[in-house]
This record gives structure tokens, C-alpha cells and sequence, in this order.
């Protein structure tokens, strides 16, 4: 058995602020010295509905949520029902003593909603109740709790100091005994970081300075992170008026010699196939952020799929040099979206950064080290005169200049052009100059995967006889299944140009592969790149992400089969 | 200054009007880097349809984009170096049908960049089919009965969805339609101009357009009289309709240039 985890969920009514007291309830454990990871379940509604955070605790890396509880807090009585049955033993559900019908006498009643607008006034907010709760439960110092609030709940902090006192002196009546004492650590060196807000940082560092988006979950947290980050950061977060809109856009600030980058979900980049495919053709580097939810369609808004891995391998008509890769993990995501910044402009060719909702969504401390931020590769230097934007090279990778900038003169004219050209960048239809440029954009594909080279392109994790494949998120969740039954797990993470040397020994084998799709997609594409066999795929496509013990459980069944 | 030929061959019928329209926009260049505007400061991009081949038939930098998307393609520009001359060309079709949106949107955000349109009434390239501007009745392959849609008008369109320098031109008239050109690119803001251009294969209007343009004699007062004149037929009224100055989108957003190298970002993200 792995060591100790403790999971809190909380549960209710959207806007009643589920995400915010888990937010807080992680900080507090994050306090303490421990590990943690933080799920949120939503739907696409503003006020009602039902909402519920998980917040995992543990003394070691924790890289799934748990779907059984130790401190389970209901603000309201649906949660109740949907989540009762998710308590361990030993554990304690405390529920709004103002809503809670279907409450048994196991439950811990605490007047919630009656107390928080005794505090804050009618429309008073419960959220705090969980923070509170969490905390009397482990045992944390007051004093830590009372800090905290009035740094995360500062809009009211008031109110908030009179709910705490309130909800304190209800809970002291009724003499729990907390579940742990917990006490505050030396200064955490890790941060709480959702993955979208890794990939944001990630190409930030790598010289992001705008972000061209149009909101569709799970990719909005991007653009709304970046626009926080204005005037901090000086990077600029442009919401345009459509998919098609941030695409060209983007390809326009490349021209001006800007890193940018634009991000959605499938829907959007299905919008964005033109402009992605233009990219191909005038050599941008284009850094695009693809973070799946189950389509197809407008699909599920709110949860996590990976049914986009040949919709991002083939992304764009026509032939031209494309990166795509998946972050398997939240340091990934950061180092990951460096990279592919680097390696677009490296090669002058769009990226695809390929994620899923449960990886952009889900948060976790991470401790980000500067040291494995690789450094940009040199930038060409182009010549002094006769500026060709098209020029013909060994490598296939043409000078880049830009305008009105010190790499360019007023004798320089560059010229990018949608349609096939000359290297001038006038157009062309003359058939030998049609075969140059479209062999000039196949040595950049040699180019580019040499360039791949030089950074990490697979993972391994763990030892063991059975051999399980997976990209993506998936394997955060197989990584803490890992914990419950010994397996080794291989996982990709470029996808194209496909990592076939160092997957080599693999070839022809027999794995189980894991997945969140319906049609086994990664296993097809397995096959097709190596040969593997699938001794079994454990497929999960109705948008939840997986219960690691469960997953645990599912490899062991697939091993004697 | 260089030549601003690029010694491609010109495809462009004989007679069509967009050969006023590449002699207005040399002669306007010209001006304005005699203007002190450097070459290297002056970027293009265009769609794709007749318009767009002014783009290899100009020596200057820019993107021959995708149709429809110039407008955004220039504004992506714009925002990455504000300091750029960015004069988009668009056909009817490209601005107003594929890419309305990013027209529409440029003009609302008022981004300093300048819109040519060249207003052809149909879809020159593609062989004459019906275009957002083509009147009722226009025949072309795709309407062979007539066109039944009412035609936008562009100046009234753009003065709604806040180009604070609205103006139209004629390709026939390449000194005035010049001057437009050179007081758009030097507006602060969008700057939009609808270029009557003749299609001498598709709808050729020159005896239209040469029997009832005339100038505006001074820029109307506001716009309930701007929209007033654009839309008479009698007499098809040349000049600036609209030109004020309101808040730029870059300025708005306080676009600043961020010098940080890669370690004092990383240095900034762990702190």
C-alpha cells in the first residue's frame, strides 16, 4: 500500500464556491509540507447544478485525485446523495445542517447557508464553512487558518473573520475529535499550479508575449490566466472575435517577430484548420495550445477526453512539417510549451501543445526549478543583402527577418505568401518552382526531427513485466495506479515527429494501452508506428478521469486475460 | 527608394480597375516616405481574389494571407509592433462576405491600421458570381436569375461599427483616390476606404461611375449626414465621409514592448 493519502471533497451548487474553498483547503495542506492534487467537477451552467472539488493529500507526490474521502462537506442536500457512499471509514461528512433531507445520523450537521448570512448579510457565501472544516478536522494551527482567510478571502474579510468565529464556536460544541494534527511547515517550494496555468508560465519563459484565444473550455483558463498577468508580466492577452480571428492573427504577429501562441478546444481548432495549414505555407511558428474534452461537436463542455490525437496529427490541409506533443505531467506542461516555442521558431513551423481537461484543470504543488528550462537554440542569422524570406538551404529552414526591426534594413521586403511561391515569396505556379518549395518543406521535416532530439521525447515510469502504454494525462492517473500493482509504463510524449529510436526496443511488443477514447485511437496509432500489439486497451470515454486503485485493478484483470 | 515594382507579371485584365488602385497606392507610398515613413515601416497583406494579386505586384513587405482573414492577419501585426504602417487590402467578397466579421470587428476595436477595399460589385477571380456589394437583379453563374439580397452599403456599414476615418474613392481617379490613401495611413485608428473599382469582365461601371461621381465638398458635419450622402445614387458622392479620433486599440490596452530575457522571466515566475 502506498502512504497515507487524505481526501477531501467538497460538494454544491455552482456559485455557491466549491473550487475556491478546495483552492484554499490545498494552500492550507500545501502548508502543512504535504503533496497535493486538486480535481474539479463542473458543469457548463453558472449558478445551481452540481459542483465538486477534490482535494488529495498525501506525504509523497500524489499524481491522481481520489474518488473515496476522509472529510466529505456537502453545502447542499444533492451532494449528499451523490456523493454519501464516497466516504472511507473512519472518515467524516459534515453537511448543511439548511439543506440536507437525505442526511443520516452519521452526518455532522452544521448550519451553513443560516450562518454565513448571519455574517455576510443575505447573500452570504458558504464557502469558507469547508475551509473552516478541513482545518478543525486535521488539526491546523488557528492562527494559520485566520492568515490565510484574510488573504484569500479578502473581498470580505470581515464577514469572513465573523463566519469563522461563528462556525468555530458550533464546531467546538460539538467536541470532535480531529482526524489528524497537521502543523504548519517551513515554506513550501512548491507552488499550486493548474496545468493550463503551467502552459501559460511555460511559454511565457519562453518569450510569449501574446496570446491569441477565443473562450471554449477547457482552454479559456489560458487566456483568462495571461489576462490577469498584463501589466505583471507585460504579455497580452488578446480575446478575439473568433477562432479564425486569434489564428490569423497570431500568424501576423510571427511576421512582426513576436512569440505568441493560440489555444482551444477542439471545436475551436476545427476552426482554426485554415489558418493552420497557412502556417504550414508561410513557415510561422505557430505555437497552438490544443486542450481536449469529449466531442464530437460541442461535445461534453466540462470534461476530459483524448479523442483529438489524429484530429491534431493531421491537423490542416495539405502537407507540411508539424510538431505535436502531450505533456504527461504539470512539470511537463511547463517545460513542454517552452520547448515547442523553441522548436517552432527553431523550425518555422506550427506546434501543437495537445492536452486534455484533465491536465489543463486539475492543480497540483509543483516545484518549478529553473534549471530544466532548456535555453533557445540559436536564432539564424540572416545575411546581409538579397533578403530571400523563401531561401533555399541545406537545412530547409529559411532566415527569418522581420520588419521595421535591427534585423532588417529598408532594402529588405519580406514576403510571406498563402500561396505556393518563389523564394522571394512572390507567388508561383511554374512546376519546378512547386517542387523546390515542397521539397524545401521536407527537409525542414528532417530538420525538425533532428532538433527534437535534444529534448526528453519519451517518459518510463515504474518496473515491472507488464508493459502499459499511454500519452497525455493518462498517465498521471496510471502513475498513482502504479502505487496498487507494479507495472512499467511507456509514454510518448512527441507525437509527431514520432520518437521511433528510442521506442524501438518496443516494437512488435505485446502492452495493454490506456486511454480516454472510445476507438482505441492511441492504440491504433501504436500499431501503425510500432507494431504493438494490444494484449489489451482499457478505454475510459465518458469524460471522468479514472480512480487510480480502480485503474490498478483494471491493468491486473488485462494481465490474465 | 526602391522600386516598387516587383517585375511579376501582371495577370490583371486589361482595363480593370485595379490598376488605378496599384497606381494610386505607388504614388501614395511614395508620398509618404518622402513623408519620412521608412519602407521598412510600410507592411502590406491582402486576401485572395482579384485584389489580392496587388501583393506581387507591390516591393513590399507583408502577408498575402487567406481570404477573409487579411484584416486579422494585419491586426496580429499591428499588435506586435505598433510602430508598423499596416495597410490591409480587400475585395468585396474577401471583407465583406468571408472575413465581415474581422472587418467589422477591426473597425469596433479601432485598431490603427488602414482597410482598402476594392469594391468590384462580384467575384472577379472566381468568374463573376454575386458579391455582398452586387446589386439586385446582378446576374452571375451562382445568381443566374438575378440577385435578390440587398447589397450592403460599406460606408454606412463601417461608420456603424466605428472606423473613425471612413472615405471612398474610385480607381479612375488615382491623384484623389492618392490623397485618401496617404490621409488614412497617417489617422490615428481604423481607416477604411471603399475604392469603386470597374470589372471590365464581370460589371464594368465605368460610364456609371464616370457619369455620377463627384466630390464631397467638405467632410460631413456628423454622421446621420455622412450616412446621408453615402448612400445617394444620383449623385455617387468621392471623399472622406467620416474622420475623427477616438481611443487607439493599442494605446487601450497599454501594449508595451517586454525586454526580459528568458532567465529574468524564469527568475520572475519562481519568485
Amino acid at each position: 500500500m502506498p502512504t497515507e493519502v487524505f481526501s477531501v471533497m467538497v460538494g454544491g451548487k455552482a456559485g455557491e464556491g466549491v473550487k475556491k474553498a478546495a483552492q484554499v483547503i490545498a494552500h492550507l495542506a500545501m502548508a502543512c509540507g504535504k503533496h497535493v492534487f486538486q480535481e474539479d467537477d463542473y458543469q457548463s451552467l453558472i449558478k445551481g447544478g452540481h459542483n465538486f472539488s477534490i482535494v488529495s493529500i498525501g506525504d509523497r507526490p500524489l499524481w491522481n485525485s481520489y474518488k473515496q474521502h476522509d472529510l466529505i462537506i456537502s453545502f447542499d442536500d444533492r451532494s449528499i446523495r451523490t456523493h454519501g457512499l464516497e466516504l472511507n471509514p473512519a472518515g467524516m461528512h459534515f453537511c448543511n445542517a439548511d439543506d440536507c433531507a437525505s442526511a443520516d445520523d452519521s452526518m455532522i450537521r452544521l448550519p451553513m447557508t443560516s450562518l454565513a448570512r448571519d455574517s455576510y448579510g443575505p447573500n452570504g457565501n458558504v464557502s469558507l464553512a469547508a475551509v473552516v472544516i478541513f482545518s478543525k478536522v486535521c488539526g491546523l494551527d488557528p492562527d494559520l487558518l485566520e492568515r490565510t482567510i484574510h488573504k484569500e478571502f479578502s473581498r470580505d474579510a470581515t464577514g469572513a473573520i465573523t463566519y469563522l468565529k461563528k462556525l468555530d464556536f458550533v464546531l467546538n460544541q460539538l467536541d470532535l475529535s480531529p482526524l489528524r494534527s497537521w502543523h504548519q511547515a517551513s515554506e513550501p517550494e512548491s507552488k499550486l499550479f493548474s496545468g493550463n496555468q503551467l502552459i501559460a508560465l511555460g511559454a511565457w519563459a519562453a518569450g510569449l508575449d501574446l496570446y491569441f484565444s477565443y473562450p471554449m473550455t477547457p482552454a479559456s483558463s489560458i487566456l483568462h490566466y495571461l489576462a490577469l498577468k498584463r501589466d505583471s508580466h507585460k504579455v497580452y492577452s488578446i480575446h478575439a472575435e473568433s477562432e479564425l480571428a486569434a489564428a490569423n492573427m497570431a500568424i501576423g504577429a510571427c511576421f512582426a517577430g513576436k512569440r505568441c501562441a493560440v489555444g482551444s478546444s477542439g471545436g475551436g481548432f476545427a476552426l482554426m484548420q485554415e489558418a493552420f495549414s497557412l502556417a504550414g505555407m508561410v513557415e510561422a511558428p505557430l505555437l497552438c495550445f490544443l486542450s481536449s474534452r469529449p466531442g464530437p461537436a460541442t461535445g461534453v463542455s466540462t470534461y476530459t477526453a483524448q479523442e483529438d490525437l489524429f484530429f491534431a496529427l493531421n491537423q490542416g490541409h495539405g502537407e507540411f512539417p508539424r510538431i505535436v506533443a502531450s505533456p504527461d505531467s504539470f512539470e511537463r506542461a511547463f517545460t513542454l510549451a517552452a520547448e515547442l516555442m523553441d522548436l517552432a521558431w527553431e523550425i518555422q513551423t506550427p506546434a501543437i501543445l495537445l492536452t486534455e481537461k484533465h491536465l489543463s484543470e486539475c492543480a497540483a504543488n509543483v516545484h518549478l526549478d529553473g534549471h530544466y528550462l532548456p535555453d533557445a537554440p540559436d536564432s539564424l542569422n540572416p545575411k546581409k543583402e538579397d533578403y530571400k524570406r523563401y531561401a533555399i538551404t541545406e537545412s530547409g529552414v529559411s532566415p527569418l527577418k522581420f520588419p521595421g526591426c535591427a534585423n532588417s534594413t529598408d532594402a529588405d521586403v519580406i514576403k510571406w505568401n498563402s500561396h505556393e511561391h518563389l523564394e522571394s515569396g512572390v507567388r508561383t505556379d511554374a512546376a519546378e518552382q512547386i517542387v523546390a518549395m515542397k521539397n524545401k518543406r521536407k527537409l525542414k521535416a528532417q530538420s525538425l526531427s533532428l532538433a527534437t532530439k535534444r529534448y526528453q521525447r519519451i517518459a518510463s515510469y515504474g518496473e515491472g513485466t507488464t508493459l502499459v502504454f499511454a500519452y497525455g494525462s493518462t498517465a498521471l492517473e496510471l502513475r498513482e495506479a502504479m502505487k496498487y500493482h507494479p507495472f512499467k509504463l511507456i509514454v510518448p510524449i512527441y507525437l509527431e515527429p514520432f520518437p521511433e529510436e528510442e521506442l524501438e526496443a518496443y516494437r512488435g511488443k505485446e502492452a495493454i494501452i490506456v486511454e480516454h477514447a472510445s476507438q482505441a485511437n492511441f492504440a491504433e496509432f501504436l500499431r501503425i508506428k510500432l507494431g504493438i500489439k494490444a494484449k489489451a486497451n482499457i478505454l475510459r470515454y465518458d469524460g471522468r478521469s479514472w480512480d487510480s486503485i480502480e485503474l490498478a485493478k483494471l491493468i491486473r484483470e488485462a494481465e490474465h486475460a | 527608394m526602391r522600386n516598387l515594382n516587383t517585375g511579376k507579371e501582371n495577370t490583371w485584365c486589361v482595363g480593370c480597375g485595379n490598376f488605378g488602385i496599384l497606381a494610386a497606392i505607388k504614388k501614395s507610398i511614395t508620398a509618404l516616405n518622402e513623408d519620412n515613413i521608412p519602407l521598412a515601416d510600410i507592411v502590406i497583406t491582402c486576401g485572395i481574389g482579384c485584389h489580392g494579386k496587388i501583393f506581387d505586384y507591390l516591393n513590399l513587405s507583408g502577408i498575402y494571407g487567406l481570404h477573409g482573414r487579411a484584416i486579422a492577419t494585419a491586426q496580429g501585426i499591428k499588435l506586435a509592433n505598433p510602430k508598423l504602417k499596416v495597410i490591409s487590402f480587400g475585395g468585396d467578397g474577401d471583407s465583406l462576405g468571408e472575413g465581415l466579421e474581422h472587418t467589422l470587428f477591426a473597425a469596433k476595436r479601432n485598431i490603427d491600421l488602414t482597410l482598402i477595399l476594392h469594391n468590384n460589385g462580384n467575384y472577379g477571380l472566381t468568374t463573376g458570381q454575386a458579391s455582398p456589394l452586387s446589386y439586385m437583379g446582378y446576374k452571375g453563374l451562382s445568381t443566374p436569375m438575378g440577385n435578390v439580397e440587398t447589397p450592403f452599403n460599406p460606408i454606412t456599414l463601417l461608420i456603424e461599427a466605428g472606423a473613425t476615418f471612413v472615405a471612398r474613392g474610385y480607381s479612375a481617379r488615382i491623384d484623389h483616390l492618392s490623397t485618401l490613401i496617404q490621409k488614412a495611413v497617417q489617422h490615428k485608428g481604423f481607416s477604411f476606404i471603399e475604392v469603386l473599382q470597374p470589372c471590365v469582365s464581370y460589371n464594368n461601371n465605368y460610364d456609371l461611375y464616370n457619369d455620377r461621381c463627384s466630390l464631397l465638398e467638405n467632410t460631413p458635419q456628423d454622421d446621420e449626414q455622412a450616412r446621408h450622402l453615402a448612400k445617394a445614387t444620383e449623385q455617387i458622392y468621392l471623399g472622406v465621409f467620416k474622420q475623427e479620433l477616438k481611443p487607439e486599440y493599442c494605446e487601450s490596452i497599454k501594449l508595451q514592448d517586454n525586454p526580459q530575457s528568458r532567465t529574468e522571466r524564469m527568475a520572475q515566475i519562481l519568485r
